[in-house]
């Protein structure tokens, strides 16, 4: 339902607060970046000097670039199933009626609440080796473990990821499930299906979209990981849990080299856009 | 009917678990240091809140300042971010302009890292004079929300019947005119939709946080998590400083918790 004609300059001067954010923090910063990452550019340095592609060279020849995306893609995958099936069993429960359901709905929803580096601080606390509530409870089973062990690492992590992150899965999925007719659900208990039999092949495959979009925006965010991990282990034991983001943070912030560290955002893009507009897609955006 | 109290007992364990991190800062906010120090289950309780009443400036951390800077920064964010996205969203949906095409480049945003972003925002923030400042926090903040606030506001500018904003038109209302006496006054749970989402998102920002301010501007996240690397051992402090940070957002959206469930489905989309 389009007006045309006088409407044009209206609609222009709407969207022009917009357009000017997007000019001042989107196009100049990407032509900042790119600059960034063609110069010599240190932290240390007063003077900045062109560097051709030198960056880039140095960035695909360092193996901790390379750990940290591989880092990244296997946590960002394994939490991103993790939560997704653990939003999915709870989405499940929570879809009946029972004693407490209102009450148990806000609590299950408080971790989307509460800032990632504020629980990274929390987990840290009830993590402490001395006065920690877990680590003090696994002592009464004589369970004597350091879980920041890197034996252990990759595990906690995931488990805190969840922790804060399962309720986002939970919402989306339990909201999809309320727009399954109960009509369906009748008619296959008349025909005598059992409940697994329901979910698998009812439940699921009517959900089956909403899940895929799901997954895909954990899988973005699990991607942009940054702050809980950097509170809590700063990307160590060594590099072993560095992300992709903790990386170039480090590089530019603590190394102080801004011309790598953007070269490796410019490269990290580069890596990303071919799945941009597939995800963008399944969105199914429309102005109709 | 069945009573389905296995339901409540299995769902009450999630949830305790999901909240554990938060009672854990809670119990040891309100034990006393000796009793933090003698080993966690200890139970000896601090009767006057010292801890809190130093997480508030009695022991002379900044605390308070970084508390006031949140509170700002994150009120700032929710009014610019609504000011720059309800008339973008009107202009795209009901006036056409631009079409899908400018959602698209605000999802492309969205998918981005905003790891890419840190170096150009830092140099482009140090040129404008905003670095340690709340007002380029606002702006960094309204970057990071905008795409969410224009998919809210375009689905829910959708929604609306397009026939009494015809009828304004008929009457010679101009379009600036029906955008502040019509669309606004009907988006009531859109609008607060996007209040409680941008300001749980920006009161949750650290990566911006930590790179662009540096004591002036810093906002709770970045300073409690400094506070663990400075005062390490005065953990009855840091859980009390980091039990008042979670409050404001925590009972901003438990109120407004319906729009919250609203906003996150209908954007299918976090900050």
């Amino acid at each position: 339902m389009t007006r045309q004609g006088k409407d044009k300059a209206s609609a222009f001067v709407l969207a022009a607060p917009l357009l000017i954010l997007l000019c001042v923090l989107v196009i100049w910063p990407i032509y900042l970046g790119i600059r960034t990452s063609l110069s010599n550019d240190l932290l240390s340095e007063f003077e900045i000097t062109p560097a051709g592609i030198s960056n880039y060279r140095a960035v695909i020849s360092e193996p901790n670039f390379w750990n940290a995306l591989r880092f990244t893609i296997i946590f960002a995958i394994v939490v991103t199933i993790f939560e997704g099936v653990l939003g999915f069993l709870l989405a499940l429960a929570f879809d009946r009626k029972f004693p407490g359901k209102r009450t148990l709905f806000s609590m299950v929803l408080v971790p989307i609440m509460i800032a990632p580096s504020l629980m990274a601080v929390m987990y840290r606390l009830i993590l402490n080796e001395n006065i920690g509530i877990i680590p003090g409870f696994l002592q009464n089973f004589g369970w004597d473990i350091s879980i920041y062990d890197q034996k252990y690492i990759f595990y906690t992590l995931v488990i805190l990821d969840a922790i804060q992150y399962t309720s986002f899965a939970f919402l989306l999925i339990y909201a999809g499930l309320q727009n399954i007719p109960q009509e369906i659900y009748e008619s296959a208990a008349i025909d005598g299906a059992k409940y697994h039999q329901v979910v698998l092949r009812i439940t699921l495959p009517i959900l089956k979209p909403a899940l895929a979009i799901i997954a895909m925006l954990r899988l973005i965010d699990s991607f942009r990981t940054f702050d809980t991990i950097y509170i809590l282990t700063g990307g160590g034991p060594g590099t072993t849990t560095q992300t992709i983001g903790i990386y170039i943070y480090k590089t530019a912030f603590i190394t102080g080299d801004f011309g790598m560290a953007s070269a490796a955002s410019v490269i990290l893009v580069i890596l990303l856009a071919p799945f941009m507009p597939k995800i963008i897609k399944q969105f199914r955006l429309d102005v109709k | 009917m069945k009573r389905n109290l296995w339901a409540t007992f299995v769902i009450g364990i999630v949830a305790f678990v999901l909240m554990l991190p938060l009672f854990g800062a809670i119990y040891t906010s309100l034990r006393t240091d000796n009793a933090i120090a003698s080993g966690p289950f200890v139970w000896e309780f601090d009767h006057g809140f010292t801890h809190y009443k130093n997480a508030m400036g009695a022991a002379g951390y900044d605390f308070a300042s970084f508390f006031r800077n949140s509170i700002l920064i994150s009120s700032g964010t929710l009014i610019l971010t609504t000011l720059i996205s309800l008339p973008a969203a009107y202009s795209i949906v009901r006036l056409g302009f631009g079409g899908a095409w400018l959602l698209r480049i605000a999802l492309a945003l969205r998918i981005l890292p905003a790891v890419f972003f840190i170096i150009p925002f830092y140099k482009l923030f140090t040129n404008l004079g905003m670095v340690d400042s709340i007002r380029g926090l606002v702006l960094a903040n309204t970057f990071v929300n905008v795409t969410l606030a224009l998919l809210i506001f375009s689905s829910s500018i959708k929604e609306l019947p397009y026939e009494i904003e015809e009828a304004a038109l008929v009457d010679g209302a101009s379009v600036f005119r029906i955008l502040r006496s019509i669309i606004f006054p009907l988006m009531g749970p859109g609008v607060a939709a996007v209040g409680v989402l941008t300001f749980i998102f920006s009161w949750s920002d650290y990566l911006f946080a930590v790179v662009l301010s540096s004591s002036e501007a810093t906002p709770v996240t970045v300073g409690a998590a400094n506070f663990v690397t400075s005062y390490g051992v005065r953990w009855g402090d840091i859980s009390a400083a980091v039990t008042l940070s979670i409050l404001p957002p925590l009972i901003f959206a438990t109120l407004a918790q319906k729009y919250l469930v609203k906003g996150l489905s209908s954007g299918a989309i976090k900050g």
